[in-house]
């Protein structure tokens, strides 16, 4: 499978790590390999020493584009939670990158400060730490990312259920729990019957199908298979 | 250049028999020719995962298939066959398929209900009956049926005590086996034939004790001794037929999904838990019989097993189970603990015999739908697991479900010719190696992207 890479980007306590770990677990649930660049983690393993002017900013975001790049090569799905709040930098990783997800986790600065997970608005507030996003610092917002979440008026899980339904609409993941391709002659079929609304009719096919039972033989069938499967010792 | 590859799939071939043990000169050229050893199988080394595993890449927990049945929820009661619904991964031909390119499928596990496919399919032994739909086109399953008569999805009767006409079966089902495939390959265009023969795996339950002294019940002197002897020339002859048919270019892989060894017993594994407190029934069971969910006092109940060649061992888990009474805090101790007991279970005399337990995350990176809460590989594969309570032991030497005198073992064998693998020898090789190589053969996406 190929990797791709999900860049949140977003004010301190937008709720980027949070997203960050959900979409890593639910990705993993369908069996994809994930590493997760959190912003804090790579500060203090990776860029140590890096400091919060522009330069220092865009090398941080270099250096986590770069390692998110190796991985996306590899088959990983990268996903990073930094604050990255320069544009310029984050097209920089897009065009590096390649297979690249913006999303934009948005809140309005009030909330992020009312938040404050890490105390830290209150100590920029206050004037301790300087060149702080959103306080003394800029934050450029996206123009086009791929994903907007609004992280103060939808829960998590509706954040995340939305990036899913992108990764799955662009073709970075498959519908459902697993690959399923469908056969080019089946595929030009259906397109020609059910035109632009192919995929989402597909998807809605399979997702009935996986609900419905998942048991295709009737039940007929089915006592005939495991008399059959009991008379060769498979299942008692 | 068109590429072109023929998998002849022998269910149950250990390597000795092919490599050392019988005549079959057929297999032994082509090995001289390409490349040849030992198949490395899956845990469980089961028939229908391993398929399945063989023609996928993806392993038993990537493909949510861990036995015949698996689970569909926490209940007691509720599991699924895993039918060729089950398999949610592209098998070689689905990603052959999305580059327009043709198959042939024929018995292939699982394959019943047969899915559309760029080609054609056959189903296999889960197949009800020879009135099901069976083919893909549906239409394909007349044309055969006049040619060829009632298709022998199976080999029927398995357990009976009429050897010779189980024997006369097993030839039968493998002779139409042979003449189906060499007509499909001979009437359709095809860039993948892959077909699979169950009935070795049926002679070899049937008839181990005739030719090995060293199995528990042998007879000798039996008229059937030299049985398996005969079947594998005969097997070998119809290899030779159908490769003299065959262009040389086309690529050959033959393969089966698992060994197979002798059996020396049963571990009656529900009967052990019951000794052993973890499993307890509302009443004692008037001789032996299938474990069946009213029979549990589930209040009581920590664990308890499924049977067949290995063991399915699943944990009665508080607010996962409907009755469960495993605090969550208490489940790895409790996997911890009877890891320990069924490992340090012996023989009848308490001799060691090599059981191995382990947990689905052992074994899986990743584990989709429900996985058993342990998996029980009993005595080295030398000994198959049987759920049955009211046996009165944790031993038996007699099969619980009717006569069987083999167990799997874990290595299968391959030869390989057109393949791209070393020649010779090659140690080492896995089953789940396998559908990366035949990619590599087809030049598909490595990762499996071609959709």
């Amino acid at each position: 499978m190929e990797g791709f890479t999900v860049w949140f980007t977003g004010l301190p306590s937008s709720g980027k790590s949070t997203l960050a770990g959900l979409l890593a677990r639910a990705l993993r649930e369908r069996g994809r390999t994930v590493e997760v660049l959190d912003g804090d983690e790579v500060r203090r393993e990776l860029t140590r020493g890096l400091g919060f002017s522009r330069e220092d900013r865009d090398e941080n975001i270099r250096r986590i584009a770069y390692v998110a790049k190796v991985l996306t090569r590899n088959g990983v799905v990268a996903i990073t939670a930094a604050i990255s709040p320069y544009r310029a930098a984050r097209e920089r990783a897009r065009a590096e990158i390649g297979r690249f997800v913006e999303v934009y986790v948005s809140c309005p600065v009030e909330v992020c400060m009312q938040r404050d997970v890490k105390g830290l608005y209150a100590r920029a507030v206050r004037g301790e730490i300087p060149q702080f996003t959103g306080i003394s610092d800029p934050y450029e917002e996206p123009l086009s990312p791929e994903v907007v979440v609004h992280s103060d008026r939808q829960s998590p899980q509706e954040s995340l259920q939305r990036i899913l339904s992108y990764l799955e609409s662009a073709g970075y993941l498959q519908p459902g729990m697993a690959l399923v391709p469908v056969p080019a002659y089946l595929a030009g079929r259906l397109r020609r019957r059910w035109g632009d609304a192919f995929q989402r009719r597909l998807v809605e096919v399979l997702a009935a199908h996986a609900e419905g039972e998942g048991e295709p033989v009737s039940p007929e069938e089915e006592q005939q298979i495991l008399v059959r499967l009991r008379s060769l010792g498979y299942l008692d | 250049m068109a590429r072109r590859l023929l998998i002849i799939g022998l269910d149950c071939v250990p390597p000795d028999f092919v490599f050392d043990r019988f005549d079959t000169p057929t297999l032994r050229a082509l090995a001289r020719r390409g490349s040849f050893g030992a198949l490395e199988s899956i845990t469980p080394p089961i028939t229908v995962p391993a398929w399945a595993c063989l023609m996928t890449g993806r392993d038993p927990g990537a493909l949510g298939i861990y036995g015949f049945r698996n689970r569909m929820d926490y209940s007691y009661d509720r599991l699924a066959i895993a039918t060729s619904a089950a398999v949610r991964e592209p098998t070689l031909w689905d990603r052959l398929g999305t580059r327009g390119l043709r198959s042939i499928v024929v018995g292939v596990p699982p394959s019943y209900p047969p899915r559309p496919l760029v080609g054609q399919m056959v189903s296999c032994f889960l197949t009800p009956s020879a009135r099901s739909e069976y083919t893909w086109p549906p239409e394909l399953k007349a044309e055969l049926e006049s040619r060829f008569g009632e298709y022998l999805f199976d080999v029927t009767d398995f357990r009976t005590e009429d050897k010779a006409a189980l024997l006369r079966r097993i030839y039968d089902a493998t002779a139409q086996k042979f003449a189906i495939v060499r007509h499909l390959m001979t009437t359709r265009p095809w860039d993948l034939l892959a077909f699979v023969d169950i009935a070795p795996d049926r002679l070899h339950h049937g008839f181990w004790k005739y030719w090995d002294p060293q199995h528990v019940r042998h007879e000798p002197g039996s008229p059937f001794r030299s049985c398996f002897e005969e079947y594998y020339a005969f097997l070998d002859r119809q290899i030779g037929a159908l490769l003299d048919g065959l262009d040389p270019d086309t690529a050959v892989l033959v393969v089966s999904d698992h060994g197979a060894k002798r059996m020396d017993g049963a571990i009656c594994v529900n009967e052990w838990l019951r000794r052993e407190g973890y499993l307890v029934l509302r009443d004692e069971p008037r001789g032996p019989q299938r474990l069946e969910p009213a029979m549990v006092d589930w209040r009581r109940t920590a664990a308890w097993g499924e049977g067949g060649y290995y063991s399915r061992i699943f944990l009665n888990v508080r607010g996962r189970e409907p009755e469960g009474m495993v605090e969550e805090g208490f489940y790895d101790r409790l996997r911890d603990e009877l890891i320990a007991g069924l490992e340090a279970l012996g023989d009848e005399q308490g001799r060691p015999i090599g059981t191995r337990v382990y947990r689905p995350e052992d074994l899986y990176p990743v584990r989709r739908g429900i996985p058993p809460d342990l998996i029980a590989v009993f005595g080295d594969l030398y000994w198959r697991s049987a759920g049955s309570v009211g046996i009165g032991s944790v031993w038996t030497r007699e099969n619980d479900t009717g006569p069987d005198d083999a167990n799997h073992a874990q290595h299968g064998m391959f030869v390989a010719c057109g393949l791209p693998l070393p020649p010779g020898e090659v140690r080492g090789m896995r089953l789940l190696d396998m559908a990366a190589l035949l990619a590599r053969y087809f030049d598909l996406d490595p990762a499996g992207q071609e959709a």
